[in-house]
Formats: structure tokens, C-alpha cells, sequence
């Protein structure tokens, strides 16, 4: 516990300071906000939460998918991790500290994503709930995708196709029924069914994100077990 | 204290090191000395676990809790002050955080605690990855080419820092091509060519053995004589 909670005030302050991740973090929030505001509302067209759950799917399927991965490809690539691995830190208390950062800075990201989509109250809890659930899928991707990458230009391309098929998926099902259909395995696309109809319930959504997260849990461990951290 | 007995290590088709035995006492400087891609930094992988031997037995006789480790590739927190990184690793090990300052102005830091790591020139980033080594007063100290690129009066700083934690009952291991600094500071050293132990012992013991001694004990000439090629 005590290297988790150094892990996780280490990587407080190094987001605080690393422009490239917490732009990400931001700069999707407010595109959400400046669509809904400048777009959206007083367009009959257009549903006033329409730029809200496009954007906080491709923030669930990107932002947190590329910030977990190009932290742990930094410290493996910097030789950080090796430093820490000597002190006696476990792979999973880092993992967790960093996890704990990235999940956290995703939870005040959803927030913000909810109150600008305006949602009751009950609207609001569900949101928060698909958006949670779809940040520990992504934070595991990425995790997975580091452990891969020998260096933070490797961690970018490849962890950028795999981000752009979840992040846009959703985006693009909405205007083709048979992408829609394929994309509906991943938890990108539930966090949009969801938010597009609170009414249709939350139990098939959070089962597909839950089946999601043990896969890639999955994933996880073999891309350890195979490689390790450092 | 710390020991290796007939370890062999290759990569691939090329052999790093071949039957490397060798075992330092407690509270000694003990000096690993070779030119570039003699095995240096492969011994100390191993000793410190990041590597596994292929054959061979390797033993240190404390907790990795009780081993610092300064290594040519820091691994600092760029974006984090000098302070910032030590407090780190004090909370990694428990310790107080006011031992992060004992511990940078112990290396001459003090006045750059706040300072941005990406800010420090070289020789401040070895200080602060010494700094980082001996913050939790490890038993042994494994110090990996501790003042290469440094200025003279920074690495003079670093051998006095080292005397100091020698007298302090730390078991310093050193490896390093500077056979000047070898000599002026350690104990017993072991010569390393292409991954084999071409001769160890006292400094001047082994100089004396190999008439080397002209007005300073020239360990240089030794390594020339044992292997025919020089440090550079």
C-alpha cells in the first residue's frame, strides 16, 4: 500500500507537469462543451447531448487508452521503472498507483462531461457508471499496449489504430447499422448506447463493459507473464 | 558479502562473461575495473537481480532493501524537482521525508532541492542519483561508472562522499576505467577483460606483482601487460 500511495503522489505531480497527457484530459471536455453550447443548443436538429457522448466516447476510447500507455512507456523507456522494481515496488503496486492517477484525472474528465451534457440526476449515475467502467477497460488496454512498447514512439503507434477503432467506432455506428453491429462488442460503443438512450436500461451495457474488462484483464496478465515491466 | 562463483553470461551467440568468481569483504570498497564491454554493468544487473545468470552462483548478503544502486542511466523524474525524486523513493521505503534534504545536501544539492531534474547538468544528475542511492542508508552501495563525465572537483566531491559512507560501515562496489580512481580509492579490485578475471587483489599488491610501480602505482600498465590493450 505505502508504494501504491507514492506511486500514485509521484504520478500526480508528473501529470500536473506533463502537457502532452493532461491536454488530453482537458482538450476533450471542452470541445464537448464548446459544440453543445455553440452547436448543439438552439439547433432542433440537433440533440443538446449529442457532442457530449460522441466525445466522451472517444475520450473513454483515446484519451485514457494513450495516457496509460505513454506513462509506463516512459518510465520503462527512461529506466525509472527499473529504479523502482530494485526498491521492492511490485508490478501491481505500480500499476495501481499509476491506474489510480489516470482513473482519477478520467473520473474529474466524466464529471465534467456530465455536467456539461445537463443530465438528471438518475441520467447523471448512469453516466458516471458506463464512463467508470470504460475507463478501467481503457486504462487496462493501455497498460497492456506499454508493456509492449520498447519506447514512448512505439507506445504511440501502436496504441493509436487500436484507440482510433474505439474511440471513432461509436461515432461512425451511428450513422451505419453494420458498423454498429460490429462495434457493439466493444465498451466504447455501450458507453454511446447508454448515453444516446437512458431509457433502454443499464444491465446489457455494463455486462458487455464488465465482459470487456475480464478479456482485456485477461490480455493483461499473458502480456506480463510474457514480458514483464522492465 | 557479496559473492559470484563461476558465473557465465551470454547474449545471444556472444559470451559476456566467463567463469567470474570473485567475493568482497564487509565494509570494503571493492573496484570492478575494465574498459567499455569488459562485463561491468552485466556483473552488476546480475547482482542486483535484473538479470539472471546462465550458469553460476551469485549471493548478497542483504535484503534489496539494503542495497542503492546509481547506475549510468539514472532513471530520474525529469519533470519532477531533485526533492520531488527523493521523496519518492522515502516513501517507497518508509522513511522520513526530511531525509530526502539530509540526503541532497549530502551531495552538494541543498540549494537545488527545488530545481527541476531537467534543468541539472550532468554532473547534478549523478549527485542526485547518489543522492538516491544512499537516502535509505543502504549496507551495500553498487556504484556503476559513479564519476564518468564528470569534472575533477565534482568527482573529487564524489570520492570524498564515498570515503565518508566506506567509514560509515557501507560496502561500496564500484566498477570503473579510471584505474587513478581505483587505486586512490579501493580496497581490492578485480580486472575485467572480455568477461574474464584477468587478476584481482590489493592495488598495490597486484602493481607490485607486475613491477608497476613507477612513482604512483600504475594499475594501467598492469591491464596492458595482463591483456595488451589499453582502457580508452
Amino acid at each position: 500500500m505505502r508504494s501504491v500511495k507514492a506511486i500514485f503522489i509521484k504520478q500526480t505531480k508528473d501529470m500536473t507537469k506533463n502537457f502532452s497527457v493532461l491536454i488530453m484530459f482537458i482538450i476533450f471536455p471542452v470541445v464537448a462543451f464548446v459544440m453543445t453550447e455553440f452547436v448543439a443548443r438552439g439547433n432542433d436538429d440537433i440533440p443538446d447531448t449529442m457532442f457530449t457522448t460522441m466525445m466522451a466516447s472517444i475520450f473513454v476510447g483515446m484519451a485514457l487508452i494513450q495516457s496509460a500507455c505513454a506513462v509506463i512507456a516512459e518510465d520503462r523507456e527512461k529506466k525509472s521503472l527499473r529504479f523502482l522494481v530494485i526498491a521492492g515496488v511490485k508490478p501491481l503496486s505500480y500499476l495501481l498507483g499509476i491506474g489510480g492517477v489516470i482513473f482519477t484525472a478520467g473520473l474529474l474528465s466524466s464529471l465534467a462531461f456530465g455536467f456539461i451534457g445537463g443530465f438528471e440526476q438518475s441520467e447523471f449515475l448512469a453516466f458516471m457508471a458506463v464512463m467508470l467502467s470504460g475507463a478501467i477497460a481503457s486504462i487496462l488496454l493501455g497498460a497492456t499496449i506499454g508493456i509492449f512498447a520498447k519506447n514512448q514512439q512505439a507506445a504511440t503507434g501502436l496504441s493509436m489504430p487500436i484507440a482510433m477503432v474505439l474511440g471513432f467506432g461509436p461515432m461512425v455506428a451511428q450513422f451505419n447499422e453494420q458498423v454498429e453491429n460490429v462495434v457493439g462488442i466493444f465498451y466504447t460503443q455501450q458507453i454511446s448506447v447508454v448515453v444516446n438512450d437512458f431509457s433502454a436500461g443499464l444491465t446489457q451495457p455494463l455486462t458487455v463493459i464488465w465482459i470487456n474488462i475480464a478479456v482485456l484483464a485477461v490480455l493483461f496478465v499473458l502480456a506480463y507473464a510474457k514480458k514483464g515491466l522492465s | 558479502m557479496i559473492s559470484m562463483n563461476k558465473v557465465r553470461k551470454s547474449f545471444g551467440t556472444q559470451t559476456v562473461l566467463s567463469d567470474v568468481s570473485f567475493e568482497t569483504r564487509e565494509s570494503e570498497i571493492f573496484g570492478l575495473l575494465g574498459p567499455s564491454g569488459a562485463g561491468k554493468t552485466t556483473i552488476i544487473s546480475i547482482l542486483t537481480n535484473q538479470l539472471a545468470p546462465d550458469s553460476g552462483s551469485h549471493k548478497i548478503n542483504v535484503s534489496s532493501y539494503e542495497t542503492g544502486l546509481m547506475l549510468d542511466e539514472d532513471g530520474l523524474y525529469d519533470r519532477l524537482s531533485c526533492l520531488d525524486n527523493l521523496h519518492v523513493f522515502a516513501d517507497i521505503y518508509g522513511i522520513a521525508r526530511k531525509k530526502s534534504r539530509e540526503a541532497l545536501k549530502q551531495v552538494g544539492l541543498g540549494d537545488a532541492a527545488k530545481k527541476a531534474v531537467s534543468q541539472l547538468s550532468k554532473g547534478m544528475r549523478q549527485r542526485l542519483s547518489l543522492a538516491r542511492a544512499i537516502l535509505h542508508n543502504p549496507k551495500v552501495l553498487f556504484l556503476d561508472e559513479p564519476t564518468s563525465g564528470l569534472d575533477p572537483n565534482t568527482a573529487q566531491g564524489i570520492h570524498k562522499l564515498i570515503q565518508g559512507l566506506q567509514k560509515q560501515g557501507t560496502t561500496i562496489f564500484l566498477t570503473t576505467h579510471n584505474m587513478e580512481e581505483a587505486v586512490r580509492l579501493c580496497n581490492r579490485v578485480v580486472l575485467l577483460h572480455k568477461g574474464k578475471i584477468v587478476e584481482q587483489g590489493v592495488p598495490m599488491e597486484i602493481c607490485q606483482r607486475h613491477n608497476a610501480i613507477k612513482t604512483v602505482p600504475d594499475l594501467e600498465a598492469v591491464f596492458i601487460k595482463m591483456t595488451g590493450v589499453g582502457l580508452s
